[in-house]
């Protein structure tokens, strides 16, 4: 079995999400198959620029061919191109515009696929937003299978992700939330398709007291891992904090890992230690109390997985869908919508303790029923079994004439995003049937 | 509130945001979304509520603001079937009657000279209103002044109002705990006076006893609500000094607590019994309450925060142990907090 995996960037030093993603899942494939690895030369996802050379190397024992991304995104246009098809009536062709100025622009990456889509058995996917994952999923035919990695965000509305959706072999969702929002929004229902996520490798024997030595930190604390932006919620998480610390007179810190785009306040409660590498950042979750998880938007937040690996329980922000329901189906997270609730939830977990030990039992459970490699690894095998079974045809519907796809007749993504149903997922959507 | 009702491992977490939603509910009053939040934040109370922006020549100013409004004189036409064809001139005016059928071969202008002396009456019409509402508008806007003027003042009443009550809150607040604590410490070293018909039994080491007054009836005791045991006496620089500081003046907890001895007397338990203490018989006379102790029921004037474990030291004991932290885990795990 030769299996493609295709993403926007790839490298051992790329952490994103989607890209981790991409290369666990390569990584843990390459065990049960032949991985080849087909990505763009760019390291970072604003620019797009061509920093590495283009070629075949190993990453990880697996190869990976890289291509040359043909332009830089220009910041202006594509702000101009995402105001225009996120709150203006679009045409077809503002959409295509929209996504070659998001990048990363790689024609030679499509040309690739589309001369040997045939020595693959299966091309997966990354990241349906992206040019890459739109037009090499055309180019593959009926051997692509998606990996949306979709969060609830205007570009889920744009019309030309629909046909897409509806006309890959299958696809693997990373939460009920993501397959819900996705079926909504283009009627894929017929397309095979299992929720899987992604497994991480939690240490074993993880060494809190080396955490706390390491970085002189003493006392109770709650952790958030990530990057430090406003988009990831951080922001609001400060205020909250701040506030939770003046009100309650509470005793925890909040410790911080990740890089910085944002001011983190001065406070002797509040301590920012920077990017920590897998065994720091496992070593500091363990020591925590709690993990705390901001962000508005997710599809489906690893480090939150990592959290419940090392039984720790996880206090998300209940304005993502997909955070909150993985609280309360795993019964391993709290959630807040407000301050009132943040305090609350922040107070109960720090002052109950068999509380919070609980929920870090229920999440390890969860963990390891739905985040093990081992069963990581079977979703995606018994999913190549299945689509080897089935041989019906599946293409992608092709896109209209010169002047319909200039006709300014698309509402605008963000009133298409507002109609899909918001929420986590229903116990019949996470089983996998149709509410 | 009641605290958390979960007691085993199998928690649901949608139960439980219930209740602390709940528990917000009751501490706030009223549940806003984060949307009404905003809302409230954005209107600025304090502008209205600051007495001294609120100006003695409001009226005037308010007046003087708002211009009469004078409406334009614009001409209106009474627009009739024979307008269009009007002239001062009769041969001009004959030649487009004239002329009229020829006109009509070109196009119909009846829609016209209806549409246009509709909106004539419409004009008329619409001047007539404007007067009528601005004729209106003068002691509408006194009323109007009258209602924002009488607001300012409520507001800035009730402004006023609301922060003396946070000051009397405080103020209770802050004596409440005082009680409290005071209460609490008397608690701790109040000695109880031998009855007069029961035989002392000295416990050693003896306590120098002070000028007891002269309601005490058993000897004395150290009180510990918590404790079953017999108790060492107290240091006697303690007891001594609470007795011996308000020398037959009583705090209220004392004459709660003696209240508390005579109605477990009439009903058969002593009071120290009621109270979850010694019985009467002394130390060693009974564990814990004695047997009297056990079937009386403890209620009524028993403080229940003192007899039984709150809520939260309730869940407490469904902490683990220190060692486990608050996971399954071994060595691994980190310390207790």
């Amino acid at each position: 079995m030769k299996v493609g995996v295709v993403v926007q960037r790839y490298g051992a030093a790329i952490n994103g999400g989607a890209e981790l993603h991409a290369r666990y899942i390569a990584e843990h494939l390459a065990k049960h198959g032949e991985v080849e690895v087909l990505t763009t030369c760019a390291t970072d996802y604003v620019t797009w620029r061509n920093e590495l050379k283009p070629g075949v190397e190993q990453v990880n024992g697996v190869a990976v061919r890289r291509f040359k991304v043909n332009h830089a995104r220009d910041p202006r246009v594509f702000g101009r191109r995402s105001t225009r098809v996120f709150t203006e009536r679009h045409s077809l062709a503002d959409e295509l515009g929209w996504l070659d100025a998001e990048g990363p622009t790689s024609r030679a990456l499509v040309s690739h696929i589309a001369k040997h889509a045939a020595s693959y058995d299966y091309l997966l996917f990354f990241s349906y937003r992206y040019y890459h994952a739109y037009h090499g999923a055309r180019a593959a035919g009926g051997r692509a299978i998606l990996v949306p990695t979709a969060e609830r965000d205007p570009s889920i509305g744009l019309s030309i992700f629909g046909p897409v959706f509806r006309g890959v072999r299958a696809l693997m969702y990373n939460s009920p939330e993501e397959r819900a929002m996705i079926q909504a929004v283009s009627g894929n229902d017929a397309v095979p398709g299992v929720v899987v996520g992604v497994g991480s490798d939690v240490p074993q024997n993880p060494q809190p007291h080396r955490f706390r030595q390491k970085h002189g930190i003493r006392g109770p604390f709650a952790v958030y891992v990530g990057r430090i932006d406003e988009n990831k919620g951080c922001k609001e998480l400060f205020d909250y904090f701040q506030g939770y610390l003046r009100d309650t007179g509470g005793k925890l810190m909040l410790v911080l890992i990740g890089h910085s785009l944002l001011d983190v306040p001065q406070h002797p409660r509040i301590r920012h230690l920077g990017f920590l590498d897998d065994t720091d950042k496992c070593d500091a979750i363990a020591a925590a109390e709690l993990l705390i998880m901001p962000s508005y938007f997710e599809s489906l937040s690893m480090v939150a997985l990592e959290a419940w690996g090392l039984g720790r329980p996880v206090l998300a922000n209940g304005r993502c869908d997909v955070l909150k329901g993985q609280c309360i189906r795993s019964n391993a997270g709290l959630y807040y919508d407000t301050y009132p609730e943040f305090v609350e939830t922040l107070s109960s977990l720090e002052r109950h303790r068999w509380l919070a030990g609980t929920l870090g039992r229920n999440g390890r459970s969860f963990f390891r029923e739905h985040y093990d490699w081992s069963v990581v690894e079977r979703k995606y095998l018994e999913m190549f079994d299945r689509l080897k079974r089935d041989t019906a045809p599946r293409t992608i519907e092709p896109l209209p004439g010169w002047f319909d796809r200039r006709r300014r007749d698309l509402p605008p993504a963000a009133d298409v995003l507002a109609k899909i149903p918001a929420g986590p997922a229903t116990s019949s959507q996470a089983a996998g049937t149709r509410a | 509130m009641p605290e958390f009702s979960f007691r085993s491992d199998s928690v649901n977490v949608e139960q439980i945001m219930d209740q602390l939603r709940a528990r917000i509910s009751e501490k706030r009053g009223v549940d806003y979304t984060e949307q009404q939040i905003r809302e409230l934040a954005q209107v600025k109370l304090e502008k209205f509520l600051d007495p001294k922006g609120v100006r003695s020549d409001l009226f005037d100013q308010f007046k003087r603001a708002q211009v009469p409004y004078q409406a334009p004189e614009l001409p209106n036409y009474a627009f009739e079937a024979e307008t269009l064809y009007e002239s001062h001139r009769g041969p001009l005016r004959f030649i487009r009657r004239l002329l009229h059928p020829i006109l009509k071969l070109f196009f119909n202008p009846n829609p016209i000279i209806q549409a246009l002396h509709i909106q004539a009456q419409l004009n008329t019409l619409a001047i007539q209103r404007e007067a009528a509402r601005e004729a209106s508008r003068r002691p509408l806007d006194q009323l109007y002044y009258e209602v924002i003027h009488n607001l300012v003042i409520e507001a800035t009443r009730l402004g006023i109002e609301v922060k003396n009550l946070k000051m009397r809150v405080e103020s209770l607040g802050g004596r409440v705990e005082f009680n409290e604590r005071r209460a609490r410490a008397l608690e701790s070293a109040v000695v109880y006076a031998p009855d007069s018909h029961e035989p002392v039994e000295p416990v050693a080491p003896p306590t120098p006893a002070p000028s007891l007054p002269p309601m005490r009836e058993r000897e004395p005791q150290p009180y510990r609500p918590e404790q079953g045991q017999p108790a060492p006496a107290p240091a006697a620089g303690v007891a001594g000094g609470v007795a011996g500081a308000v020398p037959g003046a009583e705090s209220p907890g004392q004459r709660s607590r003696r209240r508390r001895r005579r109605r477990g007397r009439r009903g058969g338990a002593s009071a120290t019994s009621l109270m979850g203490g010694q019985p009467a018989g002394g130390p060693g006379a009974g564990g814990a309450g004695g047997a009297d102790g056990v079937s009386e029921p403890v209620s009524g004037p028993v403080d229940a925060a003192s007899t039984s474990p709150s809520a939260d030291e309730h869940l407490d004991q469904y902490d683990e142990p220190a060692a486990g932290g608050p996971d399954d885990g071994g060595s691994d795990e980190p310390d207790s907090q």
